[in-house]
């Protein structure tokens, strides 16, 4: 359970303005809301990427902010993130940058052929060809094999949580519909707990469990699908409306 | 009336905050470093990796950049003194000059060129990509994996550099000084012993671990604070390009009074 308590940030004018949210246990949750609304800097205030001007955070009972800074690492391990542009690290192989998935002690611990496997699997796990690219270079990998590759990454540690920075972002609609589907699979079979970040308002409501909007620096809404479809609050509608007419575009573009 | 003298303040006042927020986060950068070197979380392979690159790599532009600076001073040298002193002093001025000052000073600026701007550059380009943040999602300590091997690699890179460049200059000015005012490698060689000190060696030794530690951190503490895109890039780039070689001049200035008294 991620539970995020009155987050405050700040950056030069105010982002967040004292957000309350819970995500339940094994729970698909996506959180929309137009651009620059904090949507990722929420998020990224679970693993301290991003420090809030007050409030905390608590990972299944551990407090990212008020307890000892052992917290954070043990929270850093139950979680996977999935950044929105893949974030690989440029210098290393398909090969390294997944296995750099795993905890150091655990890389220590496995033998060279046992760590292959792992990258090995992961990698089918997201329907990548191991045997294809385990050796390229992030620079020589197509945008949605990036974001796979990224995925991989952050599921090779078996995470109990997985965040997902608008995984979707930069795709055409045909890899968008792929990548969704895979995060669907993924939070099913791994039985993760996830919290999605999107701009793909359809994707997020035909995936999750419950939804969230963010506005003004607040929480505009949090319930189900349905109820954010059905809700009656005009800036809700219009955020949906838009959302749905873009969505309309997309499809008439492929 | 008041509002100029009200904006000055301000703007004295922010470029204080700036210059205190700068000095903390270099010191915690150092400090930082120390820590990983101490725990031993730095890799020797990536220690080796920045040690070619800033290194081995440099030496072709060290080597033009000492040679050049050698013949210039013995040129100038000769031009100045041939009139008016014994013709051995060429060798005393070359020598001095090439390590008290041209060799660590120019290399050092060599160096803000071609190894802070590029890691000024790398690491800004990672943090607006994101992969600081995936590191540290990770629980991966990007200043032992990025900034330590570049910052231990600076400060065991640039004496041996200055070592190299002194080796060059000096040559280079004894035989430009045979070929311009026909100044003999014997008595070349005589002008510089006659007024050796093994001290000024490590003055200019001493200058260029100096300017070691600096290039590195200053360039790591640059990148790590971009933000933005491209452009975010390219304008912390200049920045810590402008802010090494002042760093540079006014460390340099600073030698003589502490060290050559």
């Amino acid at each position: 359970m991620i539970s995020y308590k009155n987050i405050h940030k700040a950056f030069d004018i105010p982002v967040l303005t004292g957000v309350d949210l819970t995500v339940e246990t094994g729970e698909m949750f996506a959180l929309f809301g137009p651009s620059g609304t904090g949507k990722s800097v929420l998020m990224k205030t679970t693993l301290s990427l991003v420090v809030p001007d007050l409030g905390d955070v608590e990972v299944d009972g551990l407090s990212v902010y008020e307890g000892p800074s052992s917290n954070l690492e043990k929270i850093r391990r139950k979680i996977g993130y999935v950044f929105q542009h893949a974030a690989l690290f440029d210098s290393l192989n398909v090969y390294e940058n997944v296995s750099m998935g795993l905890p150091e002690d655990e890389i220590s611990r496995l033998t060279t052929a046992e760590l292959s496997r792992r990258v090995w699997e992961t990698l089918e796990i997201v329907n990548l060809e191991p045997r294809e690219i385990l050796s390229k270079l992030p620079s020589e990998l197509s945008g949605g094999m990036k974001k796979r590759v990224g995925i991989a990454r952050a599921i090779v540690g078996r995470p109990e949580i997985l965040l997902w920075d608008e995984p979707t972002t930069g795709l055409d609609p045909i890899n968008t519909a792929a990548v969704e589907r895979l995060i669907k699979r993924l939070s099913t079979e791994l039985e993760v707990t996830s919290l999605l970040v999107t701009h793909d308002v359809e994707g997020g409501l035909q995936m999750c469990d419950r939804v969230a909007m963010l506005s003004g620096g607040t929480l505009r809404f949090v319930g189900t699908p349905q109820e954010f479809k059905d809700s009656p609050d005009t800036v809700v509608r219009a955020f949906v409306d838009r959302a749905a007419a873009i969505a309309a575009l997309d499809m008439a573009v492929v | 009336m008041i509002r100029p003298v009200e904006g000055w303040f301000a703007k004295v006042g922010r470029s204080y905050r700036v210059t205190l927020e700068h000095a903390g986060a270099l010191g915690m950068l150092s400090w930082d470093t120390l820590v990983s070197i101490a725990t031993l979380k730095v890799r020797l392979k990536d220690i080796l990796t920045q040690l070619h690159i800033m290194g081995v790599q440099s030496l072709p532009i060290v080597f033009v950049t000492a040679t050049l600076a050698g013949i210039v001073t013995s040129q100038q040298g000769g031009y100045q003194l041939i009139s008016s002193s014994p013709q051995y002093i060429l060798g005393t001025l070359v020598v001095q000059s090439v390590v008290l000052e041209l060799a660590p000073l120019l290399t050092a600026i060599v160096l803000v060129g071609r190894i802070g701007a590029r890691i000024t550059a790398e690491l800004g380009t990672m943090v607006v990509s994101e992969q600081i943040d995936a590191f540290k999602s990770l629980g991966r300590d990007p200043i032992s994996i990025i900034a330590a091997p570049r910052i231990i690699a600076g400060v065991l890179t640039m004496p041996l550099l200055v070592g190299f460049a002194n080796v060059i200059g000096i040559n280079a000015g004894m035989l430009m000084a045979d070929f311009d005012i026909g100044l003999g490698r014997e008595t070349f060689l005589y002008g510089a012993r006659l007024n050796w000190h093994s001290w000024d060696l490590f003055y200019g030794f001493a200058k260029s671990v100096v300017f070691g530690l600096f290039i590195p951190v200053i360039s790591v503490h640059m990148g790590l604070r971009t933000r933005g895109g491209a452009e975010g890039v390219g304008l912390q780039t200049t920045k810590a390009v402008m802010f090494m070689i002042l760093s540079i001049l006014v460390i340099d200035a600073l030698f003589p009074p502490l060290l050559l008294q």
